[in-house]
């Protein structure tokens, strides 16, 4: 969990990226000693598989989000756009007669259609029209929970097919299957900005896009295309979340872009664009959901969560701005 | 380089000091799920940001301090929306090995595979507040005993005195709750049934989601198309609340009926704008439920419904 990996682009960058993926990493075990000494069956089997479910969908969105964090975006609109996404995909499985084995495929295109579809609504405006997209995806954020709600009815789908909740909770090599669908959408991620031309543009479009422009590159293409692979996360994080719960509803999902910012955010990545890799959000997912899981262990009230999960953005946020600090005396 | 170490040592500290804070409670079970003896009863709440929640998280606590003859881990969700965290509060009790789950759900369907997977480690499960869906354990095969008000004849109790004042063709309204909540289907098929008992006439039937100030601007503008309005059926107090405000801004002279008997309505039963409320003994519902799952845990089977008690306020017993 703490291999430290990032693009070796330039070399002040790249060590300040080992720093604050080692930084997280460091937090993360120190917090797993913590629990492990003081939350009675931290360390089970049994909890462990919990927790790897537990942080799947936000690992899922967080890894959406980085996309368009890294070009200086921010997607608002994520914890609408998947309750979108579910109560479509939903009731395409339920109402549209076909056997399981076709239906579940035919609902994770439609659910990854939707949310890329509004990713790509998201990513347009903000460039044809060159509006913040924290607006855009704020008006997105609304109107996707009222399609949401239009759809339905406000009703709540359920009777998804058995096939799909069995795999909602089956495990993989030992492994709960969903949380080894988060894994390798990890392992894509990666892949795609660190190893490919085009990740490389994405960090480059993210530092000076000014430059990247000049150097021959259409970069609102380049953005729309992060909105877009962020909206299609969100369309996958609809599947599995109703293969966990067993249902869809409209309402499922509020405050979800925020636990995604968050992990994007204390894994190191910066808000204003172009810092950030996928593996730094894979641990920062991992930080929320070892600390609010111990919480829950050790017996602390919800209040109290919220507020020592607060707390944590915070150190990170700070710690980013000492590092930053630090990055630039370095390169 | 000592820059970095200073950094490292300030997020674990903080980290620490954090988690320090926080109270902790009994973590030196003897064994599994019976810390002293005592069996471990879970009590899994939701929207405990919302005070009647919280008055039956805190008299679930105080029951069982008189009782003393079980620990109670109580946890909960501060939103009704946050299912996904309640799904990971049950699977944390599970963990624990309690003997027995109390849960009020935040979805009637999204709990019950959750739910299913406790009763299936052997914890007995006790469902309070709003009911799981039937289908729903029926398709999970697994059957866990409800134990709550009847919201549907509370409301129509609280409704058929509204009627009883206006006589047949009285024109009423619906303040509806949450559309899809299952507390909120209840109370609105119990006031259509005493719209339908008492002849009277239904205008216009909306939903307020259970808030004050929705319940005051929908009933604004239902007033303003149908100045003719004489009574209005709120699902709960707290938008009968917003109702009054614009009745007596207007001057109109509209009966209330509603449900809850919050504290803040005691004034306005004893003026004679609220006709009725419904009192649930919402505090009582989860110690009730930790009476049943020690009940279960003894061995006893309980099925089915398990009703409690509710009581009809009006200005005659609502005191001064």
């Amino acid at each position: 969990m703490t291999a430290v990996t990032a693009p070796r682009v330039a070399g002040g960058r790249w060590a300040s990226q080992v720093l604050g993926e080692a930084g997280i990493g460091v937090a993360l075990a120190a917090l797993v000693a913590f629990f492990l000494a003081f939350a009675p069956y931290f360390g089970t089997s049994q909890n462990v598989r919990d927790i790897m479910t537990q942080i799947t969908i936000n690992t899922i969105l967080a890894v959406g989000m980085t996309f368009v964090i890294l070009v200086g975006g921010i997607d608002l609109s994520v914890g609408s756009v998947i309750a979108l996404c579910a109560v479509v995909a939903g009731t395409a499985m339920t109402d549209s007669g076909l056997p399981t084995a076709l239906a579940v495929p035919f609902a994770i295109l439609i659910s990854v259609l939707i949310g890329a579809a509004t990713g790509f609504v998201n990513g347009f405006v903000t460039e044809r029209w060159v509006v913040p997209s924290f607006i855009v995806t704020l008006g997105m954020l609304y109107v996707a929970r009222g399609a949401a709600q239009q759809y339905t009815g406000a009703a709540t789908i359920y009777n998804l097919p058995p096939g799909l909740t069995r795999f909602g909770t089956a495990t993989f090599a030992g492994l709960p299957a969903v949380f080894v669908v988060a894994m390798l959408l990890v392992a894509v991620a990666w892949f795609v900005l660190s190893r490919t031309v085009f990740g490389r543009l994405i960090y480059a479009t993210g530092n000076n896009e000014e430059a990247v422009r000049l150097s021959g590159h259409r970069t609102s293409l380049i953005k729309v295309a992060c909105f877009v692979i962020g909206g299609a996360c969100v369309g996958i994080a609809a599947i599995i979340y109703m293969a966990r719960l067993g249902v869809a509803s409209p309402i499922l999902g509020q405050g979800y872009e925020l636990n995604a910012i968050a992990a994007v955010v204390i894994g190191g990545a910066s808000l204003a664009g172009g810092r950030g890799s996928v593996i730094g959000t894979l641990l920062g997912a991992c930080l929320l959901g070892v600390l609010s899981n111990g919480l829950n262990l050790m017996g602390v009230s919800d209040f109290q969560r919220t507020m020592v999960t607060g707390a944590v953005i915070i150190v990170a946020v700070v710690l980013d701005a000492y590092r930053r600090r630090l990055s630039v005396r370095l390169s | 380089m000592r820059r970095r170490v200073a950094l490292t040592a300030m997020i674990t500290a903080t980290a620490a000091l954090a988690l320090a804070g926080c109270g902790q409670e009994s973590t030196d079970d003897p064994a599994p799920g019976q810390a002293g003896g005592k069996p471990t009863v879970c009590l899994v709440m939701k929207s405990l940001a919302n005070e009647y929640f919280q008055q039956m998280q805190d008299g679930a606590v105080k029951h069982v301090q008189e009782r003393n003859d079980l620990t109670l881990e109580s946890t909960g969700t501060q939103n009704e929306t946050d299912v996904d965290g309640q799904v990971a509060l049950v699977e944390s009790c599970i963990t624990k090995l309690a003997r027995a789950i109390v849960i009020a759900p935040a979805d009637s369907k999204a709990l019950v595979q959750v739910v299913a997977k406790a009763v299936k480690a052997d914890i007995k499960v006790v469902n309070i507040d709003v009911k799981l869906d039937d289908g729903a354990l029926q398709q999970a095969g697994v059957d866990v005993p409800f134990v709550g008000p009847d919201n549907r004849d509370g409301a129509r109790q609280s409704g058929k005195v509204l009627a009883d004042l206006l006589g047949r063709g009285g024109k009423v309204v619906i303040l509806e709750g949450n559309p899809g909540a299952d507390n909120a289907t209840q109370r609105k098929n119990g006031f259509n049934d005493a719209v339908a008992e008492g002849g009277l006439t239904l205008l216009d039937s909306k939903t307020a989601h259970w808030e004050t100030d929705e319940a005051n601007q929908v009933f604004a503008s239902m007033l303003t198309a149908h100045p003719d309005i004489q009574g209005v059926l709120a699902s709960n107090d707290s938008m009968a609340l917003g109702a009054i405000k614009v009745i007596q801004e207007r001057r109109a002279n509209v009966k209330v009926a509603s449900f809850d008997n919050i504290p803040a309505v005691k004034e306005h039963v004893q003026s004679g704008v609220m006709v009725a409320t419904l009192d649930q003994y919402g505090s009582k519902q989860a110690a009730d439920g930790i009476d049943y799952a020690m009940k279960m845990i003894a061995g006893e089977t309980v099925t089915g419904w398990q009703k409690t008690e509710i009581k009809l306020i009006t200005k005659d017993n609502i005191g001064s």
